[in-house]
């Protein structure tokens, strides 16, 4: 295997910082564990669970501006607002990868692909660190992932004695290694033993799911939902988003307008409110419904992936203790 | 779980939903997780899922806006139980007085309440600053309050935030702001928030544009703190549900004191309404 240890790491970090990368990696940002810009390796956490939030943002950001518009009188121009800087998001966990290769399936392999979208996932380069264990909450070994899954990344680091063990996953990967001086190793990287896989959660098939729509299940856990956005903002996968024009300015007779994509979330009440004001989804039952139906059934079926990837993020967060778990159990014992 | 207490308010669950006094009675139930969680009950053979324990920290009454219109066009509005604890309890008052519910469709389970605790057993910090025992508005009363001496008022971390100079302060609260995700939690917790369409959310960005974004962030939780300001029953539920741990009750907490010290109000001690909620007449003075 291919070892390096934490301190070369760092250093190799600060040449990207240098270099013409913008760096991402999990940051302490005032007790919360982020995916954050860093200006230097010293603010990189190695020792750390799951961040509080998935690196979606990185390349499907809560707010991005689409174009700019400028319009005085009946002129109008306009101009298409492209990321143009490359990236590397170091310390991804492996959850958190799939999540993008599950966006991707909607983004990229559609016809035609989310240009924005392409161009941020094109310029990024993913550097996974393995999780030493599952974290509470987590379940990525019951939807196709595990906590040191290599498949969707760039670069894979594991833990070991002394340091990381190196994979380099894609070309891409290979290509961001390079400044990094890589010791060969005889030992195999394999896991420390800390791993424990919690308890199976089932997954029924998306045909399954259509008898269902009527079910008890979602009267039962969809009333204490609060109808926040919690849980689709904290997702690695979910991915719906709103377009709106905003004017940010008016200077000498020009108006400043900006057409911005923001995430949105089909929890929220008038997600589905349509001109007229007639909602398809009036209530809380009916819109936790969705945000399953979409992970399990709608978008294996539309997309290809699961809309899961077993982060756990959604069931420590959520305020009133609404657990896709237990929602996937109670789902499964239904489809018997 | 309080096993004697728990029996009581599933008898009286058990009784009111027999006797078809109500249709549903909103309480708590087990959860795995934290402790607790709310529960819906609309049929006799259920209430056994209804427990009680120090781990009921949801405040229920921003359910009551869920039960405000009947199921199906035509019908009668379900009528209610609902279990409170005494910061609860004075949602319920501000919802009778800002006439958003109807008393004799609500049947109130009070709660004596020693204080909750979170998931990991720890005292909410909002227990630890509370001194009401006894909910302020009941049909039953259940539990023996016990008698604790109410601590003092207690600001202190309040006046730390507010020495600062005002760069640093403004510096402070655009750092917890940054963390925001305007995932609306705060909001859709709160038992006083209930408009038919957030300001914050107005399809024509009329105060703010849809972006989340530090501009915006900030924009909504001043606002949101504001229209709180008289309003606000400090259950702290805002602060709890923050998935990024924004601070809340300071603000909120800022705006009870300095509406107690200028109109003498606490929100929901009685069924009366804000003082900074009034009417304007046609002269534009208040009526």
């Amino acid at each position: 295997m291919k070892f390096v240890t934490r301190e070369q790491l760092k250093t190799w970090l600060d040449s990207l910082v240098e270099s013409e990368y913008d760096v991402v990696a999990p940051r302490d940002v005032d007790g919360k564990v982020l995916y954050r810009p860093i200006g230097s390796a010293e603010e990189v956490l190695f020792d750390y669970e799951r961040p509080d939030l998935s690196a979606k943002g990185c390349f499907f950001p809560a707010t991005e501006v689409l174009l700019r518009v400028e319009q005085q009188g009946s002129r109008v121009t306009q101009e298409e607002v492209l990321p143009d800087r490359q990236q590397v998001i170091f310390g991804l966990r492996p959850c958190d990868a799939h999540g993008a290769a599950v966006i991707d399936a909607l983004f990229l392999q559609e016809d035609p692909p989310d240009a924005y979208y392409r161009h941020h996932r094109e310029r990024t380069t993913l550097v996974g660190l393995a999780c030493p264990q599952m974290w509470e909450g987590c379940f990525c070994t019951s939807v196709g992932g595990a906590p040191d899954d290599a498949t969707h990344l760039d670069v894979l680091l594991r833990e070991v004695e002394g340091g990381y063990a190196v994979e380099a996953v894609t070309e891409k990967g290979e290509a961001i290694l390079e400044g990094l001086t890589l010791e060969e190793r005889e030992q195999k990287p394999g896991f420390s033993g800390k791993t424990r896989f919690l308890e199976t959660v089932p997954v029924t098939e998306p045909e399954k799911w259509r008898p269902l729509f009527e079910d008890k299940i979602w009267m039962r856990h969809g009333e204490r939902c609060l109808s926040c956005r919690i849980c689709t903002y904290v997702c690695p996968t979910c991915r719906c988003f709103d377009v709106v024009d905003r004017v940010t300015g008016v200077r000498g007779g020009v108006t400043h307008i900006e057409r911005i994509r923001v995430w949105d979330a089909c929890t929220s009440p008038n997600y589905r409110r349509a001109a007229g004001g007639h909602n398809s989804r009036p209530t809380k039952p009916d819109r936790l419904r969705n945000r399953f139906y979409c992970k399990f059934c709608y978008y294996p079926e539309d997309f290809g992936p699961l809309g899961c990837v077993g982060c756990g993020r959604c069931v420590v967060s959520c305020p009133v203790d609404i657990d896709i778990r237990e929602v996937m159990q109670d789902v499964a014992a239904a489809a018997e | 779980m309080n096993e004697s207490i728990t029996a009581e308010i599933r008898d009286k669950a058990r009784e009111l939903l027999d006797s078809e006094q109500v249709d549903c009675v909103i309480g708590y139930e087990a959860s795995a997780r934290d402790g607790a969680r709310p529960a819906f009950i609309y049929d006799p053979v259920d209430v056994d899922r209804l427990v009680w324990n120090e781990h009921c920290v949801h405040n229920l009454v921003t359910y009551l806006h869920d039960k405000k219109k009947p199921q199906r066009r035509g019908e009668e509005p379900q009528r209610v139980a609902i279990v409170v604890k005494p910061c609860d309890s004075r949602a319920v008052n501000v919802l009778l007085a800002e006439q958003q519910i109807a008393r004799e469709r609500i049947y109130v389970i009070g709660m004596a309440c020693e204080g909750m605790k979170d998931a990991k057993g720890e005292s909410q910090e909002r227990c630890i600053r509370c001194a009401d025992r006894v909910p302020v508005i009941y049909d039953v009363l259940i539990g023996n309050p016990p008698t604790v001496d109410p601590p003092p008022e207690d600001y202190a971390d309040l006046a730390e935030v507010e020495a600062l100079p005002p760069n640093e302060r403004l510096a402070f609260w655009l750092r917890q702001f940054d963390r925001c995700i305007r995932c609306y939690a705060c909001r859709q917790v709160c038992p006083g928030c209930y408009c038919t369409t957030c300001m914050f959310e107005r399809d024509d960005g009329l105060w703010i544009d849809a972006g989340i974004e530090l501009e915006q962030k900030h924009m909504f939780h001043l606002g949101r703190a504001l229209h709180l300001a008289g309003r606000c029953v400090e259950c702290n539920e805002c602060e709890r549900v923050c998935p990024m741990d924004l601070p809340l009750s300071l603000l909120n907490r800022m705006l009870t004191r300095e509406v107690e010290a200028l109109f003498g109000h606490r929100a929901g001690r009685e069924e009366e309404l804000s003082p900074l909620l009034f009417e304007l007449g046609e002269d534009g003075s208040p009526m």
